[in-house]
């Protein structure tokens, strides 16, 4: 056996693993990533991602472990469900992903909710 | 108002002598003379003392409370404590540029300083190398981002530091990754002034050794630290989220795991040259790629990002650093290929593991690469898609198993090609590996993930520590004596303790979301807590709701701080104690009508192993870097090889 096809052959075994896990595991663990707007015009199935600014309806209920609130963009809004611990920064005002899916109630069951964090060191740019 | 005038008169001036610098080290390099690279590189160090000169001003304006500076303003405030205010150096988009160039300008230095007898034309390409990228930043600093611009009018105050960050971590984490960072680009000037100078050896490995082997620390230590400040500020009880700002500073701590140990099958055997080349570039376009998406938020992340002018720049950087190094390697590639011996490397061998380790690692890289890149790409094909940790955990997790079974075999195996006695040799780890599946098997697990780790991490200990022990029973001092190969295995020996640790933490977390009520108890796996009750207390500047709970003989204190003057942001401040076994960690949610308070409380596995196993991994590191005698020493000590050709 040459040297060439020894040392090669494990080594395109191997980029070959790499490729098939990327492809098995981001055709089955990858979600959309959306707006409101575009989760209202075409919803697709299974769990997606949704930006959006969280509205002054903020209701907490159970110790603060349920919320709801209206998540809304430039164009439309959806009301919003989530159990679990909110992060630290959520208010309303900010913008949020929530990761879920939309049920036919037509309430977005978010099963994660990621606010933005602040990796500034400044609350806001100094305007004079 | 002086301050930041003689500030931006700093960069300035440092931006003419880094070009200068470039300039003349290039011209010097190509025409052979010693003299004018001389004076490149003294123009570098003065370029150099100009950053210097720059960082302690805008030190001096911040600690003074300079208002009349904006940088000064947007980051910090009369309130904030005199260190976090310190801190506010390299907290903010332009003062951490100002901090890389610092680094760059300092280590970059150290390296140029003995530089000359690695080889008159290698040390004057690479000062040539280093100034280019110096002038980027300072020009960056002096014309894009400047953190000395000054405010029309002085206000009476500054705008302050958002609480999440007020925080000791924020002293210690971005500092280390930056400067982790930063120092990868001195193997990287290196390597590209061997391309250019068409000297293939082992000069520039052996010049740059230490400074890679510090980036790798320092990289090392930022990820630990970085994890070690989200899992104990945030209170989501994890303390790695795959998000884009992780992911980039994971990879290019890949690329550098994989260039040390590429890096030795040079120093050792003469080969891979080219493919230490490409790993060294690829590291450090991978740093600059960071860089870039951290500061441009072109992906979708959890942090807010400092959208800013600097994004295009960043990755016009990247483009010129791609053309330029993959280009030479390109051009070079003939003449540095390794040539053909009478002697030929087996796979199995030495030098077949630590290739199959490096293409592992490189998977990961690609992995990661793409999950971050997706949302990219995706975007541009139609709609964004993102990949949460799952994508990662199945797609990057058997290549990591794979790694950790190459720590077990890998330093057992001789250089060339593994006969008999060597394979002999892989019979200690074997058995530990079996000993811990069986004894895991017996108590219950099913978890393949977990049925694989930890084997396989006794398994790699197994190897570190059979190494020890054979050193202590024959010759103890050969662990002084030989610093490099022992630190490298305490290194080994500290990671195996902290994915000990990630497993244990990963596999077999417990989480819990309980309301309770003032004396009522709650036992999550096997750990009780009793609530006392809630009390508010008013500080200055905000408001704490503390809840009590005992556990044991201790009092955990929970506590949700809400800062008024910041719109009511909230604060958690998480209690956490440590068990021999696991940490319990209990985040308050929130405190009802009725005096009951609701909590979210999780069991972490031996997560104390993590930050442990970075220390090991710390010691490991600076006893490798210690010194030891010069490579032809090595030589003649290194053992002879196992199966010698008959």
């Amino acid at each position: 056996m040459s040297a060439a096809l020894k040392w090669g052959a494990p080594a395109l075994v191997v980029a070959a693993c790499v490729g098939y896990l990327i492809y098995a595991a981001s055709g089955g663990a990858s979600e959309y990533y959306l707006t409101v707007s575009e989760l209202r015009a075409h919803a697709p199935d299974g769990n997606v991602r949704v930006a959006g600014v969280v509205q002054d309806d903020v209701q907490k209920s159970d110790g603060g472990l349920h919320v709801t609130f209206t998540e809304k963009d430039a164009t439309a809004s959806m009301p919003v469900e989530y159990s679990g611990a909110l992060p630290d920064i959520f208010k309303p005002g900010i913008t949020v992903v929530a990761e879920g899916r939309l049920g036919s109630d037509g309430v977005f069951h978010a099963r994660t909710l990621l606010a933005k964090c602040p990796s500034r060191f400044s609350t806001q740019p100094y305007t004079s | 108002m002086i301050l930041g005038y003689i500030g931006a008169g700093a960069l300035l001036a440092g931006l003419v002598l880094a070009g200068f610098s470039s300039l003349l080290s290039f011209w010097s390099g190509a025409r052979d003379s010693a003299t004018f690279a001389q004076v490149g590189r003294r123009a570098f160090y003065a370029a150099a003392a100009m950053v210097v000169l720059a960082s302690a001003l805008l030190e001096a304006a911040l600690v003074t409370h300079d208002f009349s500076l904006a940088y000064v303003v947007e980051h910090t405030d009369l309130s904030t404590p005199i260190a976090l205010v310190a801190a506010g150096f390299y907290g903010g988009q332009e003062g951490s540029l100002l901090y890389w160039t610092l680094i760059l300008g300092v280590l970059g230095s150290a390296s140029l300083l003995a530089s000359a007898r690695a080889g008159a034309r290698l040390a004057a390409y690479a000062g040539g190398i280093l100034a280019a990228i110096l002038t980027f930043f300072l020009f960056v600093l002096s014309v894009v981002a400047s953190p000395f611009d000054l405010l029309s009018v002085t206000p009476p105050d500054g705008l302050g530091l958002n609480p999440v960050l007020r925080d000791g971590g924020m002293l210690i984490h971005p500092p280390v990754v930056l400067a982790g960072f930063a120092s990868f680009a001195i193997p990287f000037s290196f390597a590209c002034a061997a391309l250019l100078a068409g000297d293939a050896g082992v000069a520039w490995i052996k010049h740059t050794r230490r400074f890679a082997l510090l980036a790798w620390g320092l990289q090392t230590s930022g990820l630990l630290l970085g994890m070690w400040w989200a899992y104990h500020v945030l209170g989501w009880g994890g303390y790695w989220g795959w998000d884009p700002v992780e992911n980039v500073a994971l990879m290019p701590w890949l690329a550098t795991t994989a260039y040390l140990h590429s890096a030795q099958v040079q120093e050792k055997r003469g080969r891979m040259r080219a493919w230490n080349f490409g790993l060294v570039i690829l590291a450090f376009l991978l740093v600059v790629f960071g860089t870039f998406i951290v500061r441009s938020g072109v992906v979708p992340s959890v942090h807010t990002f400092a959208i800013s002018a600097i994004g295009p720049w960043f990755l016009a950087f990247l483009g010129l650093c791609l053309l330029f190094s993959v280009g030479l390697l390109a051009l070079r590639a003939g003449a540095i290929a390794t040539a053909p011996t009478h002697h030929p490397t087996e796979p199995v061998s030495r030098e077949g593991a630590f290739v199959l380790q490096n293409l592992l690692l490189l998977g990961v890289v690609a992995v990661v690469l793409w999950g971050t890149v997706l949302p990219l790409v995706s975007g541009m094909l139609g709609t964004q898609r993102v990949v949460g940790a799952p994508y990662y955990e199945r797609a990057a997790g058997p290549l990591l198993a794979a790694v950790l079974a190459l720590m077990a075999i890998g330093p057992l195996l001789p250089w060339r090609r593994a006969g008999r006695p060597a394979l002999r040799a892989l019979r200690w780890p074997l058995v530990a590996a079996a000993i811990t599946a069986i004894a895991l098997a017996l108590s219950g697990v099913t978890s393949i993930p977990a049925l694989l780790a930890f084997p396989l991490a006794t398994a790699a200990a197994a190897t570190a520590l059979t190494e020890f022990g054979r050193a202590l029973l024959k010759n103890p001092q050969v662990i002084l004596r030989r610093r490099r190969r022992y630190g490298a295995y305490l290194a080994h020996l500290g990671l195996v303790v902290a994915v000990v640790g990630i497993a244990a933490s990963q596999l077999g977390q417990q989480v819990r979301a309980v309301t309770l009520q003032p004396g009522q108890q709650v036992t999550v796996a096997g750990y009780t807590l009793v609530f006392t009750g809630s009390e508010s207390r008013t500080l200055a500047d905000h408001t704490e709701l503390v809840a009590g709970l005992r556990f044991g003989d201790q009092v955990l204190e929970p506590t949700r701080a809400t800062y008024a003057g910041l719109g009511g942001q909230a604060l958690t401040r998480v209690a956490i104690t440590t068990t021999p076994f696991a940490d319990v960690y209990v985040v308050l949610v929130g405190t009802n009508e009725d005096g009951s308070a609701t909590f979210r409380i999780f069991i972490n596995p031996l997560v104390t192993w993590i930050w442990a196993g970075g220390i090991v991994i710390i010691l490991g590191v600076v006893l490798g870097n210690a010194g030891e005698g010069g490579p032809v020493a090595e030589l003649a000590r290194r053992r002879v090889p196992a199966t010698l050709p008959a």
